[in-house]
């Protein structure tokens, strides 16, 4: 309700330029839109409805977040990116889709991620969520920015799942990973990373998670215990992306003190993680 | 040039595009994406007497051609309402309907009675047809319920009335009958009908609280049938649309149908810009098949059994 901050959102029919896998049930979708491109903030999410040049099926858009914006020759923004994981009928849909189609989309959408920290930054990731953190890496590690290094630590179920971590390389990211059945980087969950980090006596500036409820509630749980500053971006099920519907509320704890069910698409989709009341 | 405008009774409307509570937030989240003065109303989420939480999540999901919520009426209560949304509401440039639903009849008629003292609200919709809340459905598939709370609320506000009926009844005509009898200015059909999606390997219904209403393209058919059953029975009452109505050709189908205004309802969720567009692709596509005015060809279908 109150404190949203619109930059657009524009509805468009935006044409594929690709779309590729980039992992087991994994693809990146390019789709041409100066306007969103040029707007869209990390963090920020679009609405794509699957089935393509106008079908109504699947009815309802898929929340996306952006994974990187694409620039033409000049620098000016052209094209961006998303990436996704194929885990039901619309993302399925959506895999199906061929350069050269066109889509619905409507963004940006979302608060996106603040600004970048005064010191290094730590991302915690796990399954799908690494997408949000190839364009938040390439905002704070600007040089001459406040922000000096980033490490990604980026925890899947197996490594052919593992999605886009030579972007994050050329990002100057830096990457850690684990894998729950050990196929790849240490044998466990992703938070042990960070607690390992932690232990040593590393202080971040700023932790940033996006993932499975339990895996952040467990990041919020350490972070908290550590006393750091954490953000996390939520990925609550949406009809619409736009704080029509109510579909996708979260319950967040008010300046008051009481929790209170908030849309995740205007009010979020990232919130302060000790924000969040987790179950 | 056609003509846009429609009547509801003593309401005259720009144009019949109205969009319906509970898929345009409070109006405000749909600025950036429609010309809200080009509507022919905006009808805001549903306001209780108290603050209401709603139901736990998962709150939505997606069916064949269609989707099923269980909100459960989440919103801040009627002051915050008038303090809040409704100041903003009279600035919009189009007709304000208030949609209201009361745990029981005091309520609706205490809450009525408030908004009647507002400036700038063009008419009241009564939501006796939540699925999603116990009270709501309970009376309104009551038809002499219906009736008592229709005649109490006109007694204490001003404003036309308009009752927003639940599908989910075996005949909706004597509902309707008992609401144009009480006074209402109109009838609004359909509000969602009752269902269900499920997890077998779960063992569990997908939403949090079971069963929700299903909306979208899947129910347009089951509302036009109403709209034209109500329309039939009782000439004389005026109808306000709903169902599945993603198109000029779905709302111009309402309205050979019966109903003299329409409300764009889910598809807002799909297609953000579909109310706006629709207000110029009516008057086209009416103009196109020799239409002067969309009052004259509301209620202008034929049966093919002659009737």
């Amino acid at each position: 309700m109150s404190g949203t901050d619109f930059q657009g959102p524009f509805h468009r029919c935006a044409t594929i330029v690709e779309n590729v896998p980039v992992a087991r049930e994994t693809y990146r979708i390019r789709l041409a839109d100066p306007a969103i491109a040029g707007s869209i903030r990390p963090g920020q999410f679009v609405m794509i409805r699957p089935g393509g040049d106008g079908s109504d099926d699947p009815l309802l858009g898929r929340p996306l977040a952006l994974y990187d914006v694409v620039r033409d020759a000049s620098g000016a923004p052209v094209a961006f990116d998303v990436v996704y994981l194929v885990i039901g009928r619309g993302t399925s849909a959506l895999s199906r889709r061929r350069a050269g189609e066109s889509l619905s989309i409507w963004g940006p959408l979302g608060n996106g991620f603040g600004r970048a920290p005064e010191g290094p930054a730590v991302f915690v990731a796990g399954g799908i969520g690494q997408t949000p953190f190839l364009a938040l890496g390439r905002d704070w590690l600007q040089p001459g920015g406040p922000c000096p290094s980033a490490t990604l630590l980026y925890g899947v179920r197996s490594a052919d799942l593992l999605a886009g971590v030579d972007d994050f390389h050329a990002a100057g990211v830096h990457v850690e990973i684990a894998t729950d059945d050990g196929s790849a980087g240490h044998h466990g969950f992703v938070t042990d990373l960070l607690a390992r980090r932690l232990d040593r006596g590393e202080r971040p500036a700023k932790v940033v998670g996006c993932g499975p409820p339990a895996m952040l509630a467990a990041l919020a749980r350490l972070t908290e215990r550590h006393g750091l500053d954490c953000d996390v971006s939520l990925e609550n099920h949406m009809a619409c992306g736009f704080g029509a519907c109510f579909s996708c509320v979260a319950p967040i704890r008010q300046p008051d003190g009481s929790a209170d069910l908030r849309r995740v698409c205007v009010e979020g989709p990232v919130f302060p993680a000790r924000g969040v009341v987790w179950s | 040039m056609v003509d846009p405008r429609v009547t509801l009774g003593r309401l005259t409307l720009p144009n019949p595009v109205l969009v319906a509570s509970g898929t345009f937030g409070y109006v405000r989240e749909m600025s950036t994406f429609v010309r809200l003065d080009r509507l022919g109303g905006v009808i805001p989420k549903t306001v209780t007497a108290r603050p209401r939480a709603g139901n736990p999540t998962p709150r939505t999901v997606e069916t064949a051609a269609g989707m099923l919520n269980a909100i459960g009426l989440d919103n801040d209560g009627i002051d915050h309402f008038v303090a809040h949304h409704l100041p903003y509401l009279r600035t919009v440039g189009a007709p304000v309907i208030a949609n209201i639903a009361g745990e029981d009849e005091d309520q609706f008629v205490a809450m009525a009675a408030q908004l009647g003292g507002e400036p700038g609200i063009a008419a009241i919709e009564l939501n006796i047809s939540c699925p999603n809340v116990s009270h709501g459905l309970d009376l309104g598939v009551d038809a002499e319920a219906v009736g008592r709370l229709v005649k109490r609320v006109r007694s204490e506000c001003p404003l036309p009335i308009i009752a927003k009926l639940t599908p989910n009844v075996t005949n909706v005509v004597p509902i309707a009958a008992a609401a144009a009898e009480a006074g209402a200015a109109a009838v609004s059909l359909i509000n969602t009908l009752r269902g269900m999606a499920v997890d077998w390997r779960r063992r569990r219904p997908i939403l949090a609280y079971d069963v929700g209403g299903l909306s979208g393209p899947a129910v347009k058919p089951i509302a036009l049938r109403m709209v034209w059953d109500v329309a039939r029975a009782l000439p004389e009452l005026p109808i306000i649309g709903i169902g599945g109505i993603a198109t000029a050709d779905d709302a111009l189908e309402f309205l050979v149908a019966g109903a003299s205004a329409v409300q764009v309802g889910t598809a807002t969720f799909y297609d953000p810009t579909a109310a706006d567009r629709m207000v110029d692709e009516i008057a086209s596509r009416a103009a196109e098949a020799g239409v002067r005015s969309l009052r004259e060809i509301v209620g202008t279908l034929r049966s093919n059994r002659g009737g």
